[in-house]
């Protein structure tokens, strides 16, 4: 079978289908139609998906759809009350049976308990009805035959009321006589026109249902269709390109660390050779924290005078290569202020003077603030990584090497290396990559060998090799973006819309 | 970093090599080319070479490099009788001069506007923003010596540069931009330094400005430079790398005397010093095998002087290399003189062992539950602005627990977080048009201070924004989050928070104690962040629960 040749019906259509099929074999009056209430009633479906259904049928062929208008007849006041109480020509019978066969009018009309509308009703109706006869004004009873099972009047309200209206349709042509009867008599019949819906099935959809029931086709679904979406739970895509640079640095053998993002000069500047006159401390640059360390180091119980910030002998090895270098007078007071670190390079540095180990290979990733006017190409936050090797005999081409095999790892395979100058390494170089996709030469990690007047006030012998560099520029090469900002901007659209795997 | 604009024309002129070659060697002396038109280049130099503020002091580096002038720029100065007396009273405002005169040279206007592009760098750089030292480069054919380096009060009164008429100090100061930008410096005193030649007209009034007497243009054929300052080493270094760099523009240079009334000091000082270093060093350092021959030869290209004694390389460093501190800048130099484009990089045997941080990888766990859940990570900054932080999510706290930063350069920038919430609401807010449910989440530091210490503690929060979320939904993220993770049954203890709303809050308690909150956050709060469905969110404090902090 051909794909042509299979109609895929949803569960709702299959069952409206059913339904009138199933309706043909049954004994009805109306052309095999159904309105939309009858399907609702023996689809069980609701209206909604009744009248969705009733469409997607239609544009398929598979069913018939009129639209047009019946005439309802429901009851009025009046007919209700007849229906329970009997008509008012009966209620008159009923008087009349028990008395004398001959009245005066004005006798009757004391003893009934009708209205006088009604009574004149009564009356008239009687008279039509064969009930009673007037002769010279006196009233004569011949109504011994009437009961309300006898009256067409009385039987047609009572299957209006029970059918809880009737459409005209629905009714014989002796019927619609009495019903014109009935119209006249106010009150009694409420009359109107109601839209109407009839379905049946076309040909087609006839065929359709005998070839499904005798096993001929399966009913199938739309499977070309799309389906409601569903988002997956994702990790943020800068955290994508975080986590990949520490796998391939664990894998490289560093061991990860991780450190605070408040620092005291001291660590941020000051250990790591920068004179407290560089302008890169000013407040330009730095975001200096505003609480007075003064207030705080009083309430400390610490009596050290150096604040716990490092022991007496790095602060003092520390302020004497400074003022041996760089010939200024060198002041507590700056190394004490506390910042927000410009370069996880400040976390190394702890950890060297912490640790001292002989060899070490380590790496920190973090966030780093530069006090800047944020554009397309800048932010004044930032992640930053940093990585050391702490070893006798590593050298700057090994430095270089670890580099490239990084970048190699990254997907980065040329790389070219010039040098360049930071306060705390000598010698210093710049890499740059080729990225492919864009065709040109990008600027990546800085690097150096930790100048001895770092390692020695920490008392690190051996050589250490440094490099890092902002992470933002991975993500912006892997994932295409041209604005920085864009990283950090949430739009649910690009997070959720931007595929795991960059091909 | 500064930047410096070389003409092509004029740099193949000075190098005597075409600009496709100069270009290719510029990143080789540490040079980023920042921007490139026709006829020029704009390249950005490190702080650490002021020699490079000029195309001259370029040329005479990449000549270096280019084996086309190598060993040290020979500079003859000569002994003029020019005589600066320094009165006692600078002693405790800027109490040093030195100064040279520079004769015999002919200035282009680029030349010109070179001259004043070094002086600005150096006042910059060396100079600490004019604080340590700065520079008036005068007309020296308009004055005569001796040249007198006093004091005056504020009512002085002189024309300045680029002005018609005269200005008492006080106006300069109080009516100039650079009177203005740089008044801080001379604030401690009643008396301002001047420098008067023995007609008594001014030459300058530093650090502020010259006079208009004696400002230079192409026409001057004899500069007379002085550097005023408040650390001795720091002006004879500018005026080093400015004897240095009026030498190549062709000019003589002339040395003249400081008397102060305790000695006469000669300046400039274009003395030379020596510093050895053996050829292990340098090859161990650098990975490679140089005989002491090669590596003087790579000294030389970087324009110091070198000779070789078995092992021991002795150098000889010109007075403006300020940038060789110790023999490790000197290793530095070898690698740019043997050049680094040469140097192949070999992968080392790395002794020690790879790992992951515990902690983070709690945080890496924290993050896959969370994912695993169904919720999309979020990151937002540390630092935010007290409007977010506090006055949005209808936060009342007391100033001094507010870490703030000083002078930030933007209101976005102002507060460093201390609950990571407000963020993720403000990222509701800016994605009010996107499809909900909205399921976020985000792990990141937030920073306490309590007046003792400044604590730094791993958070995690999540939002969720729909139409029919409530506290419920909320608590059954939290309830998978932390049985998921630790194993822990999560207990909810009633609160109230203006963050959230009414009776609909808890605080969410292990083991006892309070590790953050969880509830439906308040329609006013809703409100001032203009989100149209309900959210539901928790938040909280990881390091708390595993015990460890980071505390300042």
């Amino acid at each position: 079978m051909n794909r042509k040749d299979i109609i895929a019906l949803h569960d709702i259509e299959y069952k409206i289908l059913l339904a009138l099929y199933d309706m043909i074999s049954k004994d009805t009056v109306y052309n095999n139609t159904l309105s939309l209430e009858d399907l609702v009633n023996r689809t069980l479906l609701n209206i909604d998906q009744v009248r969705r259904g009733i469409e997607w049928l239609k544009y398929k062929g598979l069913v018939k759809v009129e639209e047009g208008e019946r005439k309802m007849v429901t009851l009025g006041d009046a007919g209700k009350r007849a229906v329970n109480d009997g008509l008012p020509e009966e209620i008159l019978n009923n008087t009349l049976k028990s008395l004398k066969n001959v009245l005066e009018i004005k006798e009757l009309r004391r003893m009934i308990r009708l209205d006088e509308k009604e009574f004149n009703a009564a009356i008239k109706h009687a008279i039509r009805k064969g009930i009673i006869r007037i002769e010279d004004g006196k009233l004569i009873y011949i109504g011994m035959w009437y009961s309300r099972e006898k009256d067409d009047e009385y039987i047609l309200l009572k299957r209006i009321h029970d059918s809880n209206g009737l459409f005209k349709e629905e009714l014989n042509d002796k019927e619609l006589k009495v019903l014109e009867y009935l119209i006249k008599r106010p009150g009694y019949i409420v009359e109107r026109s109601v839209k109407h819906t009839s379905v049946s099935l076309a040909e087609k959809g006839m065929e359709l249902v005998k070839q499904i029931k005798s096993g001929a086709i399966i009913r199938s679904i739309d499977v070309t269709a799309k389906a409601p979406i569903i988002y997956a739970g994702k990790k943020h895509i800068l955290q994508e390109v975080i986590d990949e640079v520490r796998e391939i640095l664990i894998g490289m053998g560093f061991e990860e660390i991780d450190g605070s993002i408040v620092q005291y000069s001291f660590w941020n500047f000051d250990a790591l050779f920068t004179p407290q006159d560089h302008p890169a401390r000013e407040m330009q640059d730095t975001f200096y924290i505003d609480i007075d360390t003064g207030r705080k180091a009083s309430n400390n119980n610490n009596n050290n005078s150096n604040y716990g910030i490092a022991s007496d002998e790095l602060i003092t090895s520390v302020s004497n290569i400074h003022e041996a270098s760089w010939r200024y007078r060198w002041s507590m007071d700056e190394a004490k202020r506390l910042v927000l670190r410009t370069h996880t390079t400040a976390v190394t540095i702890r950890y060297l003077a912490e640790h001292r180990p002989k060899e070490a290979n380590v790496f920190s990733i973090g966030r780093v603030f530069r006090n800047e006017k944020v554009n397309y190409k800048h932010l004044a936050e930032f992640h930053q990584i940093e990585g050391i090797v702490v070893s006798d005999d590593v050298t700057l081409r090994d430095l270089m090497g670890i580099q490239q095999e990084f970048y190699k790892r990254l997907g980065l395979s040329k790389v070219k290396f010039w040098p360049t100058y930071f306060p705390y390494t000598e010698p210093s170089l710049q890499s740059m990559v080729y990225h492919e996709r864009l065709g040109r030469w990008v600027e990546l990690f800085g690097m150096g060998i930790f100048r001895p007047e770092v390692t020695e006030p920490i008392g690190v012998k051996s050589r250490v090799l440094a490099w890092g560099g902002g992470l933002e520029r991975i993500a912006m090469l892997k994932y295409g973006i041209d604005d920085v900002r864009e990283l950090y901007s949430n739009r649910l659209s690009m997070l959720r819309g931007t595929p795991l795997c960059q091909l | 970093m500064p930047v410096v604009t070389l003409y092509k024309h004029r740099l193949e002129n000075l190098v005597g090599k075409g600009i496709d070659e100069i270009k290719a060697m510029l990143p080789y002396i540490a040079l980023d080319i920042e921007e490139e038109g026709n006829d020029y280049i704009k390249v950005e130099y490190n702080p650490n070479r002021p020699d490079y503020s000029t195309d001259y002091g370029i040329a005479r580096a990449l000549k270096g490099l280019m084996d086309i002038e190598v060993g040290l720029p020979m500079i003859e100065v000569k002994k003029s009788s020019i005589r600066f007396m320094v009165d006692d009273s600078v002693k405790d405002i800027r109490p040093y001069i030195v100064a040279l005169l520079a004769s015999n040279g002919r200035l282009d206007g680029e030349d010109v506007r070179q001259l004043i592009s070094m002086q600005e760098d150096l006042h910059m750089g060396l100079g600490r923003r004019r604080k340590k030292a700065s520079i008036g480069l005068h007309n020296y054919d308009r004055v005569k010596e001796p040249f007198y380096y006093t004091t005056v009060d504020d009512s002085f009164r002189f024309v300045p540069l680029n002005y018609s008429s005269e200005m008492s100090i006080k106006d300069i100061l109080a009516s100039t931009d650079v009177g203005k930008e740089y008044s801080h410096l001379l604030s401690n005193a009643d008396r301002y330094p001047i420098i008067k030649d023995s007609y008594g007209n001014v030459l300058s009034f530093p650090p502020i400005i010259n006079s208009n007497l004696t400002r230079i243009d192409e026409s001057t054929k004899n500069i007379l430079v002085e550097v005023t300052a408040t650390d001795i080493n720091t002006a004879q270094d500018v005026l080093a790398v400015i004897a240095v760099t009026l030498r190549d523009m062709g000019f003589t240079i002339n040395s003249v005397d400081i008397h102060t009334n305790s000695k006469i000091l000669t300046t400039p000082d274009m003395r030379n010093r020596s510093m050895s270093i053996d050829i292990n060093y340098a090859n161990s350092i650098l990975g490679i095998d140089l005989s002491a021959d090669e590596m003087v030869r790579c000294l030389k290209r970087c324009r110091l002087d070198a000779s070789y004694n078995g092992n021991a390389i002795i150098c000889t460093i010109p007075r403006y290399r300020i940038d060789i501190i110790s023999k490790i800048d000197l290793v530095e130099d070898i690698a740019i003189g043997y050049n680094i484009s040469l140097l192949e990089p070999r992968y080392p045997r790395l002794k020690a062992m790879g790992s992951k941080d515990k902690t983070l990888g709690i945080l890496d766990h924290a993050r896959d539950v969370l994912i695993g859940l169904g919720m999309l990570e979020v990151i937002n900054f540390s630092l935010v602005s007290y409007e977010l932080q506090y006055k949005m999510v209808n936060r009342d706290i007391s100033s001094s627990k507010v870490l703030l930063v000083k002078e930030s350069k933007s209101k976005e920038h102002e507060v460093l977080r201390d609950m990571l919430l407000p963020s993720l609401l403000n990222v509701l807010a800016k994605n009010i048009h996107e499809p909900y449910p909205q399921r976020l989440f985000e792990i990141g530091k937030v920073f306490m201070y309590d007046c003792l210490s400044i604590k730094e503690h791993y958070n995690v929060a999540c939002v969720i924004a729909d139409a029919h979320t409530d506290y419920t939904e909320a608590k059954s993220y939290l309830q998978a989050f932390l049985k998921h993770l630790f194993g822990y049954d999560v207990v909810t203890e009633p609160i109230e928070d203006t963050l959230y709303e009414h009776g609909r809050a808890a605080s969410i308690m292990v083991n006892n104690i309070s590790i953050g909150s969880i509830g439906e956050i308040s329609k006013s709060v809703l409100n001032n962040f203009r989100i149209r469905v309900n959210v539901s969110a928790f938040e909280l404090d990881l390091s708390k629960l595993l015990g460890i902090e980071y505390s300042i």
